[in-house]
């Protein structure tokens, strides 16, 4: 391994644990944009997701962790097809779906449950909480031994709520109950696979660790993969076994959550995991690197040519620019972490000798600081 | 001392009865120096800010007691006009949803460009260049073009320094941050703290930071103030805080912070909900959800108990709890 070995992305992916649930390939979405007058054309595409590769396996929980903007929602929504895809393959147990029309997609409908963020905008305020998690096995015509009622008391039990709740409605409920029955509907149907999108970021911290408690247990009791689309960082890393970072509409590096915690090896993941403040209870905060990023996320509507992480990235060159990155295991990664870059970063989150400033107002401010 | 609250209450009139969203809040902030004040939506953490920066909607809000002493004078005795000379110019505020904060038919030159007209007396013209001048400040790249741009033209990482830009205009001396970076990305929100860390430095302006996040918390502060139902639960210096709280409540909220070595395992979280203001549980309000509860907290309120010089534990038993 003296030499930059690189292996293609298939090989990698084989490595994913336990048989493919959900195989994702090249999905992309592409969203249009019309302007002129008086006939609108199309002059445009946000190119919110862009050939993205993605597996979940049986069981398996993978987050999804990204800015805003980088694609990671629309990721979960095609997947639930919810969208519809621009391009690409979406396989789930080995029947492609990309395309799949509605009576086609119905058996599969109840098999993939969708958790929202916003638990005050995804519940009907006009519905009890019993006919909110009723209605998915009304509407796929699913009746449990003991009648619908009785399953609905068993869930919400499942979820830490009180069944006696039935007849409640959601704005009884606290933000961390409502998610409780966000998840005990995602539940009713059984489901294989749970895409959860940014489920506990609108909850205060101390309701927080109970929802993230609560997926824990539904996903290793009840044996449900999980794609858990996320943005924080610290979440993610307790709660998923493999974990993909996106940027601006393409997956950079994917693999193991301790290969990717412990070891990047892409820039913006090694800038992602350095911007995230730490609680730290000793002292090694001092040793952790500080990597600071100039700017914001380019536009998805013309995102820079080669290496989109390009415009940003301090180890940039010629060839960034002209060259995308392939989505590779780089020589020195484990087996399944894929890397997209051509120079990638030190396996370590230790401190450089010297700190990555890449604002050059900010350099000049701390270094007049440090002359003080 | 820059600014001194002293025993501050405050209520709201709702339907359900009167709500105590400040219940005798007490804390100080001397120049150059971050105090932050860290609690859950409902701790009473902006009511207070609010209260401090006279902005509180009364009614329904209600200021029932205390004092609010800046440079020694108290805030509440004043007028409203003279409220008005102090707020903007000696303090100032951010908020925390910049794209709302902003007016979104106005440039944020003119948005700028108006604490100098109204404070100062300046002509528009010296105005936009002082506006220019501060977008540079807050290092808004090509500052001169963009002074003429309005909000919706400018990302979130951007707007919140065009409302960093708007609080340092008058250079006043302290400045009250609400959550300035809950709705930005990880990487923009260390740009922003971090920006805000250094102007502080530059100007010594006192700065309370008003946040839910520990960890952005851990990275700026000097003091900690934690807030649990409209009262200071614990007051410390935030590395003796973290090393060891004092307070069960400020320990539930560390352990329930998905941690490195905790991965995979269970988060300790807090059981049960935080309380309905208008129905504050007697004795010590976190008692309902406390591991540590015994008689003596369902009947005593717990006063600031001094644990050092330098910080304080609301809690009947902080020794055990520091030390446990």
């Amino acid at each position: 391994m003296s030499d930059n070995l690189t292996l293609p992305a298939q090989q990698g992916s084989t490595a994913a644990p336990a048989e493919t649930l959900l195989k994702v390939e090249g999905l992309t979405k592409h969203f249009p944009i019309y302007g002129g007058f008086p006939i609108k054309r199309k002059v445009g595409a946000v190119q919110a997701v862009d050939n993205v590769d993605l597996t979940v396996g049986a069981g398996e929980s993978v987050g999804l962790v990204g800015e805003s903007g980088c694609g990671k929602s629309t990721t979960g929504r095609l997947i639930t097809r919810l969208l519809e895809p621009t391009g690409g393959k979406i396989e789930y147990a080995g029947q492609d779906i990309t395309h799949a029309s509605r009576r086609q997609l119905a058996p599969i409908r109840s098999e993939i449950q969708m958790i929202f963020q916003d638990p005050y905008s995804s519940l009907n305020p006009r519905q009890t909480v019993g006919t909110i998690i009723k209605s998915p096995m009304e509407v796929n015509g699913i009746n449990p031994a003991g009648g619908r009622e009785k399953r609905v008391r068993e869930l919400l039990e499942l979820v830490g709520l009180n069944p006696e709740h039935y007849n409640r409605f959601p704005h009884e409920f606290s933000g961390g109950q409502r998610q409780r029955i966000g998840v005990a509907r995602a539940l009713a149907l059984n489901p294989k696979l749970i895409v959860a999108d940014e489920p506990v970021s609108a909850l205060d911290v101390s309701i927080q660790a109970q929802v993230v408690n609560l997926l824990q247990k539904v996903q290793e009791e009840l044996g449900i993969a999980f794609l858990f689309i996320a943005h924080d960082l610290a979440v993610v890393r307790h709660f998923s076994q493999r974990v993909a970072v996106m940027y601006l509409g393409k997956v950079v590096e994917v693999g193991d959550r301790d290969s990717i915690y412990n070891r990047p090896r892409h820039p913006y993941t090694h800038a992602l995991l350095s911007a995230v403040p730490e609680v730290a209870m000793d002292d090694e905060t001092e040793n952790r690197e500080r990597i600071r990023l100039y700017g914001d996320v380019p536009s998805p509507i013309s995102p820079p040519s080669g290496c989109r992480f390009r415009t940003r990235c301090w180890k940039a060159q010629d060839k960034c620019a002209t060259e995308e990155p392939p989505l590779v295991q780089i020589s020195g990664n484990r087996e399944g972490h894929l890397t997209a870059c051509h120079f990638p970063e030190d396996p370590t989150t230790q401190a450089r000798g010297e700190d990555v400033v890449l604002d050059p107002a900010l350099k000049a401010l701390e270094g007049s600081a440090e002359k003080e | 001392m820059l600014l001194e609250v002293r025993d501050l209450h405050v209520e709201f009139r709702t339907r359900d009865g009167v709500a105590k969203a400040v219940n005798g809040v007490d804390y100080q902030v001397d120049a150059g120096e971050t105090l932050a004040v860290l609690g859950e939506s409902g701790s009473g953490k902006s009511v207070t800010a609010q209260a401090v920066m006279g902005i509180l909607d009364m009614p329904p809000g209600r200021i029932t007691g205390g004092e609010v002493l800046f440079r020694g004078r108290d805030l509440l005795t004043l007028k409203e006009d003279e409220r008005r000379r102090v707020r903007g110019a000696e303090m100032a505020m951010i908020f925390q949803d910049a794209l709302s904060s902003l007016n979104p038919v106005l440039s944020v030159g003119d948005q700028l460009g108006e604490m100098f007209v109204v404070h100062r007396g300046m002509s528009k013209k010296d105005a936009r260049a002082r506006a220019v001048e501060l977008m540079d400040r807050v290092r808004i790249p090509a500052a001169r073009e963009r002074v003429k741009q309005y909000p919706h033209q400018f990302s979130g990482g951007m707007r919140q320094r065009i409302m960093i830009a708007m609080a340092l205009a008058l250079e006043p001396a302290l400045i009250i941050a609400d959550e300035p970076t809950t709705a930005l990305d990880v990487t923009v929100q260390a740009q922003v703290m971090e920006l805000l860390a250094e102007l502080r430095r530059e100007y010594r302006m006192g700065l309370i930071l008003i946040t839910h996040d520990l960890g952005v918390v851990a990275d700026v502060a000097d003091r900690i103030a934690v807030m649990y139902a409209g009262r200071i639960v614990e007051s410390a210096p935030v590395h003796d805080l973290y090393k060891a709280p004092a307070h069960p409540y400020t320990r539930g909220l560390l352990d329930s912070v998905p941690r490195l070595d905790l991965k995979g395992r269970d988060l300790c979280a807090i059981k049960g909900l935080p309380p309905n203001l208008a129905n504050v549980p007697p004795g010590c309000a976190f008692h309902p959800r406390c591991p540590m509860a015994r008689d003596v907290c369902r009947t005593d309120v717990p006063p600031l108990y001094e644990v050092s010089e330098t910080r304080g534990s609301a809690c009947h038993f902080w020794r055990e709890c520091l030390h446990g």
